[in-house]
């Protein structure tokens, strides 16, 4: 079980000036900006959990995950995973975790993949049995034969991650950060490396936190997102509940034979709601008619039928908010 | 003990290979130090030349040929740096990446010198060591050294390298609080050519400054070994001078671990 509570971070930095007189200005200045890039965030996340930590540039994610690893001191707060202190005892909680920062490698860029993994190997103290049975299970997910080699310098990018990861998973971790783990990977890769972060958190029971901005990789690995803004934890809770409670907006589109004559129908008065609760927009070019409201106002089937009743209508579709708006929403405006 | 062993060593391997890696920019730094090592060569011989007595500071002409060839050995295998890719990791961060590890930073650090100490002790180290020897014996007409000074010279030696990269990683930690230390690095290999006595042996310096040095790390790192061969210190001095290499060790390791704790503190990683 992941504990993290009341974590802030500070990050103290000489003021800087614009320009060169600016530059000199510094030379003498001792003026310091301190900056909160983490702000009082408190979270539990339960073993075999898959956990979204998403927000927008510079919100303080990676600095959440790097306190969580180790790598930083919280000014304030503390996080226990598996009840060991990662900043008291690193080198406990290192055996603990395996992370994958998508920007930088663990690997050693001059040494052949394989050499690389001999290396981890002995720094977590596999044994011979366990390495073997990891490494099938490794090559099997991540197709690691093709490239294990090649000197980890010359790997692709998509090479590289797969590799990454499967160096974070020599040791078998208990919980697995994963920092933008699919960042510039193609789709191909993208779905492999999802595919291996689903299968091993469903074998080993491994709680995953995951760092993104593919709107996918949160569809389709997290049942629980955390989301931050500006250092702040503003959302907890899982995907369903926020469409839920988010995504209320519908946008139902028909294609009807006379748009524009549908359009200027007093929709006011046929749906019975004021008309700031819905949109009308007509697509003459194609024939389509479309509503777009909340359903809270008005019900989908409602406005279905009304125009049916006022259009011949030839089909219909129903939009529902998609997750990614609510994200671009949320960074937007919060909740 | 047989894990730490096996953790580290890789570590230690591994620069191993990297230094039969690069072979080429190893050769060229190598033919480099080896032609300053003959400059001062012949600028010690003119100056024995033209001196008045044969034996200047303590030292005849014959050992000045020693103490030259032999402060460039200790220098090359005793000297290791790391100061530089302590401050590029901290610089690009990629420190995070070893943070992230169970194992020590610094312990990896010292592994990987190790590796390149023993490539440098077989490669120059011991063919212009062999080299000294036999022209000690045929052209200069000395004795040969004994085993008992050559062992003792050894283990001097490898107390210099602990005190040497101990010192290198509490200089690269400065990188934590500048972020770019090229230009202390040059004043350091500067400041220390003089301070080890690799340029000119300690005992020219005036007396005060030599109680100075004393009380300074830098004589033991290479200033130390190359007296031990020579067989200028004999018993308790002996004792004193190999005592005194121990406790820099020690006190540099602490020194260390302490700046470390410091460091880890303030340890900001920007980016990814």
């Amino acid at each position: 079980m992941i504990q993290v509570e009341h974590i802030e971070k500070e990050f103290v930095s000489p003021k800087k000036y614009p320009g060169l007189k600016g530059a000199i200005k510094g030379l003498f200045s001792n003026e310091k900006v301190h900056k909160l890039a983490v702000d009082d965030i408190s979270f539990t996340i339960d073993d075999g959990e898959i956990v979204g930590y998403i927000g927008s540039n510079g919100a303080g994610k990676s600095t959440t995950i790097k306190m969580m690893t180790g790598i930083l001191t919280p000014t304030k707060g503390k996080c226990l995973i598996h009840g060991v202190d990662p900043n008291k005892e690193r080198m406990v909680n290192a055996k603990n975790i395996g992370v994958v920062f998508g920007q930088r490698t663990q690997l050693w860029w001059d040494l052949p993949l394989s050499e690389s993994y001999t290396i981890l190997k002995e720094i977590y103290n596999v044994s011979d049995e366990d390495y073997k049975e990891r490494m099938e299970f490794l090559n099997e997910v991540l197709d690691l034969p093709d490239f294990f080699d090649k000197p980890v310098r010359t790997l692709s990018l998509g090479q590289r991650m797969r590799a990454d990861l499967g160096a974070a998973l020599i040791h078998n971790p208990k919980v697995l950060y994963l920092d933008e783990p699919t960042v510039g990977l193609d789709l191909v890769v993208k779905d492999k490396v999802r595919e291996a972060i689903r299968v091993i958190n469903e074998k080993y029971q491994t709680t995953v936190i995951l760092t993104t901005h593919d709107i996918g990789d949160i569809e389709e690995l997290c049942s629980r997102i955390i989301v931050i803004d500006e250092g702040k934890k503003i959302y907890d809770g899982g995907l369903a509940e926020l469409k839920e409670t988010y995504g209320t907006r519908r946008k139902v589109i028909m294609e009807v034979r006379a748009v524009q004559q549908a359009k200027d129908l007093d929709w006011e008065q046929i749906l019975g709601k004021p008309a700031d609760t819905f949109t009308v927009e007509g697509d003459e070019e194609n024939n389509l008619l479309s509503f777009t409201f909340d359903k809270n106002d008005l019900q989908v089937s409602d406005v279905i039928s009304a125009v049916m009743n006022e259009a011949e209508v030839k089909d219909i579709q129903i939009q529902e908010t998609e997750l990614s708006e609510i994200v671009k929403a949320i960074y937007q405006h919060g909740l | 003990m047989g894990k730490f062993i096996r953790t580290y060593l890789p570590f230690t391997s591994n620069s191993l290979k990297q230094n039969m890696a690069y072979k080429g920019a190893f050769y060229l730094n190598m033919f480099c130090s080896i032609f300053a090592a003959f400059i001062n060569y012949y600028l010690w011989m003119a100056i024995y030349g033209s001196a008045e007595s044969g034996v200047l500071a303590g030292l005849s002409k014959n050992e000045m040929v020693i103490y030259v060839f032999m402060s460039y050995i200790v220098s090359s295998v005793a000297m290791v740096s790391m100061s530089r890719a302590v401050g590029k990791d901290i610089q690009k961060g990629d420190i995070a990446m070893t943070l992230i590890k169970p194992m020590d930073y610094r312990m990896s650090l010292i592994a990987q010198s190790l590796g390149t100490m023993i490539y440098r002790f077989i490669l120059p180290g011991l063919f212009v060591w062999i080299g000294l020897e036999i022209y000690r014996v045929t052209g200069l007409g000395l004795p040969a050294v004994r085993i008992s000074n050559i062992l003792l010279f050894l283990l001097s030696t490898f107390l210099s390298f602990m005190i040497y990269v101990l010192f290198e990683f509490c200089f690269g930690m400065i990188a934590f609080f500048t972020t770019y230390i090229f230009g202390l690095e040059m004043a350091k290999t500067a400041v220390l050519s003089f301070l080890t006595g690799q340029l000119i042996p300690l005992a020219f310096f005036p007396e005060a400054v030599q109680r100075l040095f004393d009380f300074l790390p830098f004589s033991s790192m290479l200033y130390a070994p190359v007296m031990i061969y020579l067989g200028k210190y004999t018993g308790s001095t002996l004792m004193f001078v190999l005592a005194r290499q121990a406790v820099w060790v020690v006190l540099l390791y602490l020194l260390g671990s302490l700046i470390w704790r410091q460091v880890v503190k303030r340890l900001i990683v920007l980016g990814g």
